[in-house]
């Protein structure tokens, strides 16, 4: 039986800005941001920053932007490639009324700073959605300011998130897809139903890295079709972690740096589940029979 | 599955009862006794109204703080002081790691019995509570018993997973997990489950979830998108923001589900 490929995971989006988010010897993640509708976490802020192209990148998306608009006055290109290419700079998608909550929420987090200059630096680059949840004030003020809104009919099989990640994987650019990791803040908490549907995004989206977020923890899948390799920001997150088979149950699991290792360990709802367990190394590995939600917490800094 | 197991399988009647101000027998169900356990996050707005419903209160360490915090907000009390003295819980249990030194003191002072299980940190306070109850409740009087939880949902994921877990490890008993947002209950297997929904306080919005493994037939009655011996699995179809359109629901499954509800005007 042919090896399972390795997979890397690494919290470092969420150090101080100045830090390098890429695990040791791989490239920069490009992040995008999708903001739905509940209370920001206290570090928005840091994700947000997270969220923005470099000054490098959007140098060439405007250079290649303007080779296409050359060619594409030639050959009309189809509007979404145009759009693309704009996105390569613009990635903090909130989802309808998620952009109630950065409105709101981002002079909040940095109070003594005037809330118009807090609302221009911390602009939506999309904001997408059946409208029916965001202010018609707030969709205003950030239009104004440049943010594109991409009005669309409910659609009952598919939540906000699913939408939004949709959106931003169709929308990156190649270079990126194979680099993008999609943080998601409002995902967790709040009506179960959504709680739920938010999860199956996560598996629904297997070769993405999606990863959810809130004040207290943080989740994403851990494919069963790859070693798991999760590199342990200590600063920031744990010691609390857990290993949930969600949606089905897993045979056999096997675990390195945790307090209470798993062993070829079968696990399923009803019976064995890995939950308050703790991280006790600088990386933790995994390899399971059946995808699987890790959740580590996060530390509440004073 | 065969026709005659169908029909032979033993229906369970569920409603929202607790949740109105004050208990009314719903038709086709028996009377029920309800026992609450307050976890340690964020009351729920509507707490007065449990605690006045059941017969049996169990504080989950922290969960004592939530109480002597934040009941006065929501209650008509002229204070503090007399908010506490209303509401005492029967227990406090747990591993008494977040309970602070003054509340556990005032709770012992006024006769909670405090029972101490830091010696087992292998299960999380709200199976520690359930464990309780399930030991101490005579078999034929379980299915009388609903046992209502505050404070199981949100926070840490690995809690939650572990609270939700707890309804799998004793679906014997009835469990609900209530937050302000919404409630949730294990439909097991092993029945027909009727739901009725009472519609002043909760609804519309529902959904049922395989979360412990997939569901290769369910099928539903009074949803506006009903399932027909429908598949249901994490990484395909779930039914999420579901909406409920009669006043009763059923559901029938060859796996455990997780029904949830929205709950509303419940200040």
């Amino acid at each position: 039986m042919a090896p399972t490929p390795a997979m890397s995971h690494s919290s470092a989006f969420l150090l101080p800005s100045s830090s390098s988010a890429a695990p040791a010897g791989s490239a920069d993640p490009a992040y995008a941001l999708v903001v739905l509708n509940q209370r920001l976490p206290r570090f928005a802020p840091l994700l947000w920053e997270r969220g923005k192209c470099s000054p490098a990148d959007r140098f060439f998306a405007a250079l290649l932007s303007s080779l296409l608009a050359v060619l594409g006055m030639c050959f009309s290109l189809p509007t979404p490639f145009s759009l693309c290419l704009s996105l390569a700079a613009q990635v903090r998608v909130c989802a309808d009324g998620g952009a109630n909550r950065v409105f709101d929420g981002m002079p909040e987090l940095l109070p003594g700073q005037d809330p118009d200059v807090v609302r221009a630096r911390y602009k939506p680059d999309v904001i997408k959605g059946d409208m029916d949840s965001v202010r018609p004030e707030v969709m205003e003020y950030y239009s104004n300011l440049g943010t594109k809104i991409v009005d669309e009919s409910h659609d009952q099989d598919t939540t906000d998130l699913h939408k939004c990640v949709a959106f931003v994987i169709d929308n990156s650019p190649i270079l990126d897809k194979s680099n993008l990791c999609i943080l998601a803040i409002g995902a967790l908490g709040g009506r179960f139903d959504h709680e739920m549907g938010n999860i199956n995004v996560l598996h629904l989206f297997p070769n993405s890295r999606i990863i959810l977020l809130s004040d207290d923890c943080l989740i994403f899948l851990l494919p069963r079709t790859h070693t798991h390799n999760i590199h342990i920001e200590r600063s920031i997150e744990g010691p609390h972690c857990g290993l949930i088979p969600i949606g089905a149950p897993s045979t056999s699991t096997t675990t390195t740096g945790l307090r209470w290792n798993l062993d070829n360990t079968s696990m399923s709802f009803g019976r064995l589940i890995s939950t308050c367990n703790i991280v006790e190394a600088e990386n933790v590995t995994v390899i399971s029979d059946s995808d699987l939600i890790w959740t580590i917490s996060l530390r509440h800094h004073p | 599955m065969l026709w005659r197991t169908i029909r032979s399988m033993e229906a369970m009647v569920h409603s929202s009862t607790f949740l109105l101000p004050k208990l009314h027998q719903a038709a086709n169900t028996p009377a029920k006794n309800y026992a609450l356990v307050v976890l340690n996050q964020n009351l729920p707005r509507f707490m007065p109204r449990l605690w006045t419903h059941a017969k049996l209160r169990i504080c989950a360490d922290g969960g004592a703080n939530r109480i002597f915090d934040e009941m006065f907000q929501m209650t008509n009390e002229q204070d503090h002081e007399s908010t506490r003295n209303r509401y005492i819980p029967e227990i406090i249990e747990g591993d008494m790691d977040s309970i602070r030194p003054e509340v556990k003191k005032f709770y012992s002072s006024q006769g909670s019995k405090i029972s101490d299980k830091s010696h087992n940190q292998e299960t999380t306070d709200l199976h520690k509570c359930i464990s309780r109850i399930h030991r101490s409740t005579p078999d034929h009087e379980k299915t009388n018993l609903c046992v209502l939880v505050t404070g199981a949902l949100g926070g840490r994921f690995d809690h939650e997973a572990a609270n939700i877990n707890v309804l799998y490890l004793f679906s014997d008993m009835r469990i609900v997990l209530l937050s302000d947002d919404c409630l949730i209950r294990l439909l097991p297997k092993t029945h027909k489950h009727e739901i009725y929904i009472e519609s002043s306080v909760e609804g519309p919005h529902c959904g049922i979830f395989p979360v412990g493994a997939p569901s290769g037939s369910t099928t539903t009655t009074g949803l506006k998108w009903n399932l027909s011996e429908a598949e249901m699995r994490f990484g395909s179809m779930i039914s999420t923001s579901n909406i409920v359109q009669a006043e009763k629901v059923t559901v029938k499954s060859d796996a455990d589900l997780l029904w949830t509800i929205s709950l509303r005007n419940l200040t």
